[in-house]
Parts: C-alpha cells; structure tokens; sequence
C-alpha cells in the first residue's frame, strides 16, 4: 500500500457519488497514512495457501425460495418514500449517459 | 486486402419465473409501473436477497441445453456502480463462478455446420426500466430483480448469417425449454454482439465495437451487416475503427454510435456475502436432465419419422406454441400430413402467435382432430371443412356443426349404389357417350348424382361407384 | 428493569405509557431517543392476544437501525432523516407476536459505524452513571434506555463490539449471539458478514428469554440457521462447576487499570471456588494486533457497497441538482457525515482490483487465522473471558487515543472475534471503576448460546450485579 494524494481522494470520492471538502480530504489522506501502518500489522502475517474468509460459517446451505409470489407493494407504498414521482414513476431529472 | 470477420455474443435472457430473482414481488411484463416490486427489488434499507429455486432450475436447463459444465456449488458475487436503474448501487450476479461453462451449439447456414463454443453461462437480476421524458427520466422497478441468465460466447462466429442463425437456435431452444418466452421485441432476450474485422490469417484481433438493442432476429443479420461493411470500409481506407457502443437503426439501416468506449470500468467485484454458497445435490442435477423438455433438433427428428417433409417440419419446429399445438392435435388423428398441413395453414392464419401461445382460443383441439379425421375418411370434402371450421374456431363441436350446417357427405355405398342405379337408368345417352370415350360424360354424371343427393354425396366415392357400373353397362 | 418487575405493573397500558413517559422525561439528559411511537395501535392489537404471552404488554426500543412498518428509521443518519419504513424487519414481527409494545427507535452511530455513538446525526448519547461521559456505541442508545430504567430490553445490533461494549459500559447485559441465530433481515447494514443483532437486558434469565424469542430460521435471511432453538431459560441455570474458563491473558496482559484487573482476579478467584477450572489463554500476539485493520479493512469495503442505494431516488432526503448525477452528487455529500465518507472512501480504496488482493483479500485471509486461533482455543475450554474494556466509559471529549498502542489495538478491540467468527459473545457487569460500571466479556463455541448464558447467570449470582438501574433525575 502506497500513500495516496489529496486530490486522489476527492477524484475517489466522485466515484461514489459524493464530494470531500477540502480539509476532509487532509483528514482521509491522513488517517489512510495510519491505515497504511495499521496494514503493516497485517502483512507481517503469513498469510501464504490461506483462503480468504467470505463468511463466519461456511458449510454450503441448500434452501432456495419456492418460485411463489408473496410479498408486492401497493404503488402508494412503493412510491411513499420517493422524493419525486409522477404517473406511478420515480422521477429525477435527466440521467447523463 | 481480405478481412476475416470476428464476433462474439452477449445474451441476457428473462426467465419466466412467477417471482423475481431474490425477492417474492411477481413478475409481469406489461404491469402498471411500481406495481410488481417490493422492498427488496426497490433496495430499501435492511432487505436481503432470497434465492428463487426455479430460476436456478431454469439455468441449469440452459446449461444442459448448451452441453456446459455444470458448477453444483452456486455463488454470487456483487459488481458495483452507480446508475438510476440499479436499485441497490450493485447487481448481484456470479462473476467468479457462473453456474455453466465450457458449452457449444452448433449451428447450420449455408457455410455448413459450426460448433460456437459458450464462454460461460451465469445467472444476474435485471435492472429497471428508464423512460427519458425531456428534462426528465421516468423509473419503473417492475423489471428490477427479474431473474436473468447472461450466455457468452467464445468469438467464434465468422459471418451475419451466423450470427442470426446463432441467436435464432439459442432463441427456440430456450424457448422450448420454457426457460423464457424469448420476446425480443419486448426485451426479455437482448444480445450484445461484439464484431472486429482482422487480415485474414492474421490472429491479434481487430478493435471491436459492440452493437446493443437489437430488437429481432431478422435485424440481427443486418445489422452485423451493415457494421461488417462499415468497418470494412474503413480498414480499406486505411482508418481505423473506434472502439464503441453502437446500436442498430432500423431506418437508417446503419449502426449509429451510442458511446466511445473509455477505459475500462472498475466493478470492485467481491463475493456476495448476503448469500452463501449453495449446495446442489447431484441427483437434483440428475432430475432436472430427466425432465428437460424435448429440444428443437429431437422434436425435428421425430417428425421426420412421422414421415413429415422437411418444409412442414421446419414450418413447425420453428414455432413451438404452433408444434405444441400439432402435438396434440396429432394424437389419434389419421392423417398427420393432413394434421400438419391444417396447423401451418388454417390455424396459424386464423390464431395469433399470443392466443397460440397463451392457449387463449375457443378452438377445442379434439373437435378439430374429428374434423380432420372425417375429411380423411372422405366424410366430408376439403369445401366443407373449409365451411365447418370457422364455427370450430368459436368453440362449437364437430358433430353439432356437421348437424346444423346439413353438410355430413353421404358415403354409405347402399345408399350411393341406390343413386347411381337411377342417374344411369335416367342418362342413357351419357352412358354411351362415356363408352365412346366422351371424358366429360363422367363429370355430368357425378353432378348429376351430386344434385340429387343435394351435394351430400361423397364425390370420390360416387365418381368411383359410377365408374364401376359403367363397366357393368359396357353396351 | 427486568421483566419481573415491570410486570408487577398490572395494567399493560400504564406500563406502556410510564416507559414513554420517563423516555420522554431522561431525553434531555441522555439524548438516547430519536423518535417516538403512538403505541395506540400496538395496545389494541395486543387486546384479543392471549396475556401469558412472554412479553405481554412489555415496552421495547429498537436500535434506529431496525424497520418497522410506518415507522421512521433513520439509521441515526441525515441521508434518511425522512425515511418511513414499508416493511417490518422480522424480529419486530417477532416481538409483536411476542406480545412486546415497540415504542421508539434508539440513537446510534450513524449506520452503526462508529464506537462512541458521537456519530449520530441527533447527537452524542450521554451515560447515565456520569453525563459527561459517553454510553459507547453503536447502540448506545439502546444500552443506556435499559440502564436507566426506561426499557427491560432494547435491540442493537454488533458489529464489532457494538452491544457488547456499551452494554459495559452501562452496567447491563449484552449479547450477541451466533451469527445467522437471528434474522438480519430488515435491520439497515453495517458489513453483512459481520453484523449481528444482539440487545440489552438489566440481568441474564431476560436475555435468555429474549433469546428464545428472537433465534430462529427466516427464510428472508439465507445466512440465518436452521438448527432448532434452545430453551435457554431452561439452561440458564448458574452452575459453573467443571466449567472451563479460558482468560484471555493478551487482553489482561494490556489492560493498564489496576482496578479493573484486581476485580476481575476477584471473579475469577470466586469462579474457582465455585468449581470452575480456570486457565489463561494466550491469544497469537500478532493476530490479535491485527485485529483492529482486519475488522476495518472488511467492515468498511461491505459498507461501501452495502450504502450504495443510498443514493435519494426512492427514499431519503434529496438534494436539488441539475441533473439525475448532481442530485445524487449533492444528496449523498450532505447526507453522509465526514466520518461515513471517510470510511466508504478507504473500504471502496480496498475494493479496487489492484487492490483487493493485497488488503481487502489480505483481510478476510486473516480474519480466517484469527478464527482458527479462537477456534483453537475453545477445543480446549468452554469459554473465553476477559474484561470487555480496561476502563469505565470514557469522556465524550476524550479523544486522545493512541491508535496503534496494544493497549487500544488489543484490549479495546479483540471483541471484534465475536463477530469474524460468528461465535455467541455476551458482555455482564463485573464491577465498578469508580462509579463507571465495569463489564465482562465471554465468547463460546457457535449455537452454544445456552452454555453461555448458563455460565453468564454464574457469574451474575457471584457479582451480585443485576438489574442495576441508573435513575436519571430529569
Ligand atoms: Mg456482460
Ligand atoms: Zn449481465
């Protein structure tokens, strides 16, 4: 893991759709500096032929859900929530390809 | 300089599940918008993926269809980015371990036969569905969630006729598997194809552009077409081709460009830890083989040994809801050529692809089959089917038609020998202008024992009736 | 409270009504409530309901993180300060069915990401042993409701430590119990493969109960267990003799507190009276240092993802902007606080496929060795045990906090095992350090929630330490 910029950050942060004040940004890039200590804690673990670990427990399920209808929101309830809908439709405005 | 032509398709294909991939919301095509969702499908806060088992039995058709590999060790997988219609900011599919893999079809065009092999065969849910309204875009999540197989294959296919010839096969197979209703037209099967051009025995690949939003088979073969032609052009030229999203304008008949394609996209790939992994049993694998439905080719093949000709069997083959149909229609029928020839003609003019499809017709099969059964006894004459049926289509039965209408030909031979005696004891002189080799003598003859049956008369038999009394009355 | 004693309030209404009461009457103080709610509605479902039902006409709060149908639910974040839940997650239809009277959502750590509950958009939570001092976090809400003595139980969720250490911290039970024993599903994510839902009782018999309510296979939740429940009331019987304890001595060995150390060789003294067989456990040094990263590496690359339909189209609070990009741009900027968008960015930085290999992948290679240490451990003793935190709550203002001290890396975060692991983890009080209530960590092998709970009655038999409440004066 290499130290990082400021602007890397921000440019990071647009990708998940949202912004970093400028001293915000300081704070990432320095706190991903104790992360990048934190991690030397980590890489002096030989990890070599070790599997990562996806879940607590591993042992395969077999449950898969009945192909039955059983649950469907009324359109009022669908759209409650929404800050914007028009004719049964969530509405934003114009998505840029 | 000779280019050789290089494509690889994409297909997303709906399944036909009654609920949706994760979550119990139905799905319907053509619903109101937001009426078919619940709080998963709309990824609200808290809500977790349920695996939907018949979508899984659906893939694993494909698969076996395909001839893949079948993983019995089910994952998913999450790919992440951000757009209006994906709901939870990921879609869950298996990146790392698609259910199928290593699969082929073969085709058949006029290049002859071709294996295309399948890259992979995996199982995703689908987005939901924009409409962009001036400054606006309109979302409906009634598609969000659906189950989706995606089929990649391998860039072995040389030509547009493949192309289409490949789509078209995978299309009808899956079709007949009942895995889908294969409608491209409204979206529940979508092919991306990928198409570069290289020197001919040359191996680096050419750059490719990817054509999307096909909309039928048929545009398929132009639109490789035309992007074949485009590109071409182009090398000829010495330019070059820009790697792009292009889609097909059925009226311009050209590709037009959607997007340049940038660098690549970072899905952040990772297991999806919402869903563990899921064990299929072997002898559940097995079932499913046992059960698969009959395939385009073997439903082909036994009807080439019903002796169908290979016109008719196309005809059908093509057209499962259509060759469902004959496959009932035929049990116990007489006469299948006559069975095939009513079910291309009559039937596909009279009913919808829709009513075929969703069995929606006041027809009663059986009713159709007594019909078909007494034209090939002679009972009746091709006229009148053509009379009776349109009352069969309303729903009516064979017997009360024949009844009402006063159309039941007459083929009980002591009845018919009784007419002969008197048209020949009333027609002396046509007796003797037959035996004088007058052809027509016969004709009037037959009409005129038609007119006293008051056309009843079953016309093959009595034309055959009075034959053999004329030579009885040899002068 | 406990269950008993608020059960000698006859009236299920007046029991109700004195919990809203003294909820309403302590939010000055503690700030422990984001939203209220009328339980007219709940009382008059209960009316034809059968009274012997377990927690008849008990008044609950759920951590603001769990759904409930036309409720508000907030995550305790600005991103969904108007987000009205369509659904009931199902351990509320569980408490329903249970006969418990839902009556508001407790403050957290927005999302539950934080340890302090200093994150919540109402504010920090304040302890009711000392105002100035914080309940911990992330369901610090919930834990100081029952340790005031609004509530006989809250829900919360863990995470790391997230029941467990403000359960500590408030001198009350907390238990989290093996993961897939209750359903996740429709509890708002921290990380799903770490996450847990646990709550908050004034003695250990109430959370067993609560236990047999709350445990059970939902098909709504493909990670939850289809073992059978336990009657762990019937378990919870206090005797720890032949019992195996196994003291986490990388913990003990880090703790500073001479105090808490001394009380906790107290109880460890009485535990081998009583017949226990106690041993020290030795923990791999650098595993347990690696903790802290392993959880934050893993924990905050699933909460990038897991907060990615945050984006205000269908629910939440949205941002004007030009286009559909900008107002997504604008609403997620201004609803996530500093803290979420610090740590979404480095959980997306470890997502990266040039990246994953070597620290998101790296991590979950690790939590795999950790578990396996842990895993070792308990082949060879019934329980792990060590005190949950080396002080009382700390300061609200106190933040200096050396982040790569062992003292912080080792004592204050090894409970995170619990949840790499999915083993069953409770925290009970054990002492005091000064007037801060002390608490006592023990882990057990999975689904053996009813040894756990049987051995935390022990200890809470030789402490004496139930149903402490921290009377909060309005
Ligand atoms: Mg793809
Ligand atoms: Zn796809």
């Amino acid at each position: 893991m290499e130290k990082q910029s400021k602007s890397y950050f921000i440019h990071l942060a647009h990708q998940l759709r949202f912004d970093l004040g400028d001293k915000e940004a300081q704070d990432i890039t320095d706190e991903f500096n104790i992360l990048i200590d934190q991690m030397d804690l980590l890489n002096k673990i030989d990890t070599q032929g070790v599997e990562p670990m996806v879940y607590p427990f591993e042992e395969p399920t077999s449950f898969m859900r009945e192909d039955v209808v059983n649950h469907v929101l009324s359109a009022l309830e669908a759209l409650k929530n929404a800050p914007s809908s028009k004719n049964g439709f969530f509405v934003t405005k114009k998505v840029v390809l | 300089m000779k280019y050789e032509v290089v494509i690889g398709i994409e297909i997303h294909c709906e399944l036909k599940t009654k609920s949706k991939m994760f979550s119990g919301a139905p799905v319907v095509y053509g619903a109101q918008p937001n009426t078919c969702v619940n709080e998963i499908d709309l990824g609200h806060p808290g809500t977790l993926p349920s695996l939907n088992k018949e979508a899984v039995v659906k893939a694993i058709q494909a698969c076996m269809a395909l001839h893949c590999e079948i993983d019995p060790l089910v994952r998913f997988d999450r790919k992440n980015y951000y757009y209006a219609d994906l709901p939870k900011g990921f879609q869950i599919t298996q990146q790392f371990h698609p259910i199928g893999t290593h699969g082929y079809l073969d085709i058949e065009t006029s290049d002859g036969l071709q294996r295309i092999r399948i890259n992979r065969l995996h199982m995703e849910e689908d987005t939901a569905k924009q409409y962009h309204v001036e400054e606006e875009s309109w979302i409906d999540f009634n598609r969000a969630g659906t189950p989706l197989i995606e089929i990649v294959t391998e860039a072995d296919i040389r030509s547009a006729k493949q192309a289409m010839a490949f789509v078209d096969k995978l299309r009808n197979i899956l079709v007949y598997l009942d895995v889908t209703d294969g409608k491209m037209e409204e979206g529940s099967l979508r092919c991306d194809i990928n198409i570069s051009l290289r020197p001919e025995n040359t191996d680096a690949y050419g750059t490719k552009t990817e054509i999307k939003n096909i909309n039928s088979i048929s545009n398929i073969e132009k639109a490789v077409a035309s992007e074949i032609t485009r590109q071409s052009a182009l090398l000829e030229a010495g330019e070059e081709v820009q790697q792009a999203t292009r889609r097909y304008d059925d009226v311009a008949k050209d590709t037009i460009m959607m997007r340049l394609k940038e660098g690549s996209v970072d899905y952040k790939y990772f297991p999806e830890p919402n869903i563990p992994p899921i064990q299929l049993a072997q002898s559940w694998i097995d079932q499913i083989k046992v059960d698969l439905p009959e395939l385009p080719d073997a439903r082909a093949q036994r009807y080439s040994s019903l002796g169908l000709n290979e016109y008719d069997i196309k005809q059908l083959v093509q057209n499962k809801a259509l060759s469902d149909f004959f496959d009932i229609l035929i049990i116990g029928v007489k006469n299948i050529k006559l069975a095939a020839n009513w079910s291309c003609g009559e039937i596909l003019g009279a009913l919808s692809q829709k009513q075929l499809e969703q069995k929606s017709y006041a027809l009663k099969i059986s009713e159709l089959r007594a019909m078909i059964n007494a034209l090939s006894d002679q009972i009746i004459s091709s006229k009148q089917a053509k009379e009776i049926f349109p009352y069969l289509l309303k729903g009516e039965s064979y017997d009360h038609v024949v009844t009402s209408l006063d159309v039941s030909q007459v083929s009980d031979e002591s009845i018919l020998k009784q007419l002969v005696e008197e048209v020949l004891n009333e027609n002396s002189q046509s007796i003797i202008d037959y035996h004088a080799g007058k052809d027509r003598a016969l004709g009037f003859l037959v009409g005129q024992l038609m007119k006293k049956s008051k056309g009843q008369a079953n016309p093959a038999l009595s034309s055959a009736l009075l034959k053999t009394e004329l030579d009885h009355r040899k002068p | 409270m406990s269950y008993q004693s608020i059960m000698k309030n006859i009236s299920i209404h007046d029991r109700v009504f004195e919990a809203l009461k003294k909820a309403h009457d302590v939010q000055p103080k503690l700030n422990a409530m984001v939203s209220f709610i009328d339980p007219t509605s709940q009382l008059e479902a209960l009316k034809p309901k059968d009274n012997t039902l377990p927690l008849y006409g008990i008044p609950v709060v759920l951590k603001d993180l769990v759904n409930m149908k036309d409720t508000i639910t907030t995550g305790s974040s600005k991103i969904l300060a108007n987000y009205v839940s369509p659904y009931d997650a199902t351990i509320v239809k569980k408490l329903k069915e249970a006969g418990a009277i839902i009556i508001g959502k407790a403050s957290c750590d927005t999302f539950g990401m934080g340890g302090t509950n200093k994150t919540a958009a109402t504010g920090p939570v304040y302890n009711p042993y000392d105002l100035s001092r914080m309940s911990g976090g992330s369901s610090g809400g919930s834990a100081v409701l029952v340790a005031s003595g609004v509530v006989p139980m809250a829900i919360g969720t863990d995470t790391g430590d997230s029941v467990r250490k403000p359960a500590a911290y408030s001198g009350i039970v907390g238990i989290k119990p093996t993961y897939g024993r209750i359903s996740r599903y429709g509890i708002i994510p921290y990380a799903s493969s770490l996450d847990h839902v646990g709550f908050f009782t004034n003695n250990v018999l109430d959370a067993a109960l609560t236990l047999e309510i709350l445990a059970g296979r939902d098909d709504l939740d493909m990670t939850s267990s289809q073992r059978p429940v336990e009657k762990y009331t019937e378990a919870c019987v206090g005797n720890v003799s032949g019992q195996r304890f196994g003291i986490i001595s990388n913990v003990t060995d880090a703790i500073q507190n001479k105090q808490t150390m001394r009380q906790f060789d107290d109880l460890c003294q009485k535990l081998k009276d009583q017949g226990a067989i106690i041993t020290k456990i030795h923990l791999n040094d650098d595993l347990m240092k690696a903790m802290l990263p392993t959880y934050y590496v893993i924990a905050n690359a699933e909460a990038t993802a897991n907060h990615s339909n945050l984006d205000s189209l269908r629910f939440g609070v949205q941002v004007e902007g030009k286009d559909n990009e900008a107002i997504m741009m604008a609403s997620r900027t201004e609803g996530f606080g500093p803290l979420l968008r610090k740590r979404f960015v480095i959980g997306s930085y470890a997502l990266f496929t040039e990246n994953q290999e070597i620290i998101f992948r790296k991590a979950q290679k690790v939590r795999r060795l950790i578990v396996e240490d842990v895993q070792k451990a308990l082949s060879s003793v019934d329980c792990l045990i060590a005190p949950a935190s080396g002080n009382g709550a700390p300061l609200i203002e106190d933040s200096q906090i050396d982040l790569l001290s062992s003292e912080y890396l080792v004592a204050e975060n090894y409970m995170a095992f619990g949840n790499f692991s999915g083993y069953p983890s409770m925290t009970v009080p054990f002492g005091f350090d000064g007037i801060l209530p002390l608490g006592v960590n023990l882990t057990c092998r999975p689904f053996e929630e009813g040894r756990m709970l049987n051995l935390a009655q022990g200890i809470e038999d030789l402490t004496g330490l139930k149903d402490l409440i921290c009377e909060v004066k309005p």
